[in-house]
């Protein structure tokens, strides 16, 4: 964790809630992101999963300063960015770059794709990689760094002309890509890639994602609601609960072993397509919905709906702690937690084992 | 935990007495609701007209969960409109037959017909803040299902309404009853919807994605209670979705759709563990799933749900499919009979062999992926 491209530190976005007409005062701040310290290294992807609501898009766009932190610092390189000057930001912006949910809204429609590519291109330069590839700057090698581009992303050469509604969802989203990588950014923060675009499309952009960053080895921040797309593109995951990261571990581990209540609730939420999983996997409903952010619980966040709460969780925070070697949780009970479904895996393996045949699909991950 | 055979309602601690329709249960052959090739045109004044629903059969046992599963644009929401008769009769061309207890409800006089909508038949809509009134309160909008469809005293009906709402998982139904759609959070919005569709205990329930809106810890919620209610009540129930995970938990039979037409039909069991259309085929396999191993590449589907030929020409799936051979440019492939029960339109079907490596989720797949993609 030493070179941390990325190093979010303590970071909170409070948003006021304003009242009156004649006289303007806050009554309120709805917390958003409320105290979030995350690390990204080079290279690797670091998904961020949680419901709507949970603040995981505040995030994304706090830490390209789309969205001013309240406090805390965001660390891109080593460098503070939390209090750059504008200048300097709009040129640090070449390097964090964003990969938006909806493309349609996120393209502006009266814009050819070539111009759409292009503009990043005349507001930056290109690239000191491609300086030497490419060639200086000037209109013609813009267009041929576009072109490149384009192809890398799986769309024809023929879409230079076209506009973003002649496109389909995933064409667009694929776009909405090569915009973003085409200054070759070394950050990449992608909010909800997939989640606009058909089913039979999504696993197409997912690819292209994994494929750009072998190629490019850029460092993607994923974020998304649907835990089996981040978990299948990132190295790790961090899971946000109303406003704040309730456990972060690497993407396989996670799996294997969930500590915090709110993940295996997430988890098990999640419907796999296959009968035999869904009809043996015990199922653990939460209930109610997200409290506002506005008015979040006292002591740990997730205690009014969390199966296991006890008396604790109502009156003290749970603090972010490291219970295995880059593995950190945030919960009282953590290691209870997980034992409990440790134990409740092995039975449901054991009924499985002996039962006619049941494929051992389940959760041997 | 969602027992294929039992469908025995259980009555017991329920005070809503279940109608004799739901305890003829599945064993009952005669189908609730039969839909037989039923197309949907919808014809513009300037250009080609474009038929979002081809030629579609399936039928609804009482208390028995029929899955419609397809991407956007395959026609599957048109079809439970047409079958609701929700469509507008301008620009469209409705043709075939939909029998529910036997009588037509596509040629049905309009009156009759709002008298079957909202009591024999309920539908539950994806968005519930735009099919809720926004201004009428969650009470307002339950009792009116109630005063419609049966003589109720206010009283009785706001009662009876309260005890849905509370059956439904609304915590407080009393004083929810007295608010507004926008005052509730989406997934109890979802709740309100599910509670006024089921309030005059409908024999047939059509979800129209019930749950794309919801966040999955909600939409858990809200499944469970689909599952539990259908189960209690014995109603039947078709569920549309293009959320594969969301079928393979709940339906009993399941359609998949392709550009208009079922392009497979099977038990749930059986479409999971032995797809034979390439479309089902591809789509189980495109999915990124929790329980994969995660360096296993993603065999998407190539191309776009636009990318469709007409099926008066060829399979319509045949510009994306990667076993397409000659013989799938042909003008009516049918629906044939590939297992028990399992239907599926397609001349060069997924064998077993193929299945096998897929479902098992082995190292072979993700080698057999690769091959593919070169």
């Amino acid at each position: 964790m030493s070179e941390n491209l990325l190093e979010v530190t303590g970071l909170k976005v409070h948003f006021p809630i304003r009242k009156g007409i004649v006289f303007d005062r806050t009554v309120g701040h709805v917390k958003a992101v409320d105290g979030i310290s995350l690390g990204v290294s080079t290279g690797q992807t670091l998904g961020v999963v949680g419901e709507s609501g949970c603040g995981k898009s505040t995030l994304g766009r706090a830490i390209l300063r789309l969205e001013e932190p309240t406090s805390g610092t965001v660390k891109f390189n080593g460098q503070d960015i939390t209090s750059l000057p504008a200048e300097k930001m709009r040129r640090l912006r070449r390097r964090m770059q964003m990969v938006f949910q909806d493309p349609l809204s996120s393209l502006d429609p009266r814009q050819s794709i070539e111009s759409l590519l292009i503009e990043p291109l005349t507001v930056h330069g290109l690239a000191e990689s491609d300086l030497e590839k490419i060639g200086r700057d000037s209109p013609a090698n813009h267009r041929r760094k576009a072109l490149n581009m384009l192809e890398l992303v799986g769309l024809p050469a023929s879409a230079m002309a076209k506009y973003p509604h002649e496109f389909s969802g995933g064409q667009r989203q694929r776009v909405g890509i090569a915009r973003a990588m085409i200054c070759s950014p070394d950050l990449v923060i992608a909010d909800e890639p997939v989640s606009a675009l058909d089913v039979s499309v999504q696993a197409q952009v997912i690819n292209l994602l994994e494929d750009l960053q072998a190629e490019l080895g850029v460092t993607y921040v994923v974020i998304a609601h649907d835990l089996a797309v981040v978990r299948h593109i990132s190295d790790r995951i961090a899971v946000m609960y109303l406003g704040q990261v309730v456990e972060e571990a690497g993407s396989d581990e996670l799996y294997e072993k969930p500590y915090h209540p709110y993940t295996v609730a997430l988890m098990s939420a999640i419907p796999v397509p296959d009968p035999v999983v869904e009809d043996s996997r015990e199922r653990i409903l939460l209930e109610g919905d997200l409290p506002s952010p506005a008015d979040p619980p006292s002591g740990c966040r997730f205690h009014t709906r969390c199966p296991w709460a006890r008396e604790k969780c109502s009156q003290e925070d749970p603090e972010l702690r490291e219970i295995e070697p880059g593995r950190r949780v945030a919960c009282h009970f953590a290691e209870e937690v997980a034992q409990k479904i440790a134990d409740d895996r092995e039975v449901e393996n054991e009924r499985l084992a002996h039962g006619a045949e049941a494929p051992q699909t389940a959760s041997n991950g | 935990m969602t027992d294929t055979t039992d469908k025995t309602p259980d009555t017991g601690q329920k005070n809503i007495a279940v109608k004799d329709a739901g305890q003829k249960a599945v064993a009952d052959p005669q189908p609730l609701l039969d839909v037989k090739n039923l197309s949907v045109t919808f014809s513009k004044r300037k250009g080609e007209s474009f038929t979002a629903v081809d030629g579609v059969d399936f039928d609804v046992r009482p208390g028995e969960v029929v899955g419609i599963v397809g991407e956007s644009g395959s026609g599957k929401s048109v079809t439970s409109m047409a079958v609701m008769g929700l469509l507008p009769r301008r620009g469209v061309t409705i043709e075939g037959e939909a029998r529910f207890d036997g009588t037509d409800l596509l040629t049905m006089p309009k009156q009759e017909l709002t008298r079957l909508r909202g009591g024999d038949l309920a539908m539950v809509f994806q968005d519930p803040m735009s099919s809720l009134n926004p201004v009428v309160t969650i009470g307002k909008q339950m009792t009116e299902v109630l005063h419609a469809h049966r003589t109720i005293s206010a009283k009785d009906a706001r009662d009876e309404a309260i005890d849905l709402l509370r059956r439904c998982g609304i915590p407080d139904p009393a004083r929810r009853f007295g608010e507004y759609p926008h005052q509730l959070s989406g997934g109890m919005r979802q709740r309100a919807l599910i509670a006024i569709a089921l309030a005059c205990q409908p024999r047939l329930l059509i979800c129209d994605e019930p749950t794309t809106a919801l966040d999955v810890t909600i939409q858990a919620q809200v499944l469970e209670l689909l599952t539990e209610l259908v189960r209690d009540m014995g109603t039947a129930m078709i569920m549309i979705t293009h959320d594969l995970g969301v079928v393979a938990g709940l339906c009993d039979h399941v359609n998949v759709m392709y550009a208009g037409r079922i392009v497979e039909y099977a038990p749930r069991e059986a479409l999971f563990a032995s797809p034979r259309h390439r479309y089902t085929h591809g789509l189980i396999d495109s999915i990124p799933r929790l329980d994969q191993r995660r360096d296993q590449r993603l065999t998407p589907i190539p191309g776009t749900p636009a990318d469709t030929v007409p099926w008066s020409r060829a399979c319509a799936f045949a510009p994306r499919c990667r076993h397409v051979t000659d013989a799938c440019v042909t003008d009516a492939i049918p629906l044939e009979e590939v297992g028990f029960e399992h239907r599926a339109r397609c001349v060069n079907p997924a064998s077993d062999a193929e299945n096998s490596t897929q479902t098992s989720q082995v190292m072979a797949s993700g080698q057999m992926a690769q091959e593919e993609s070169e």
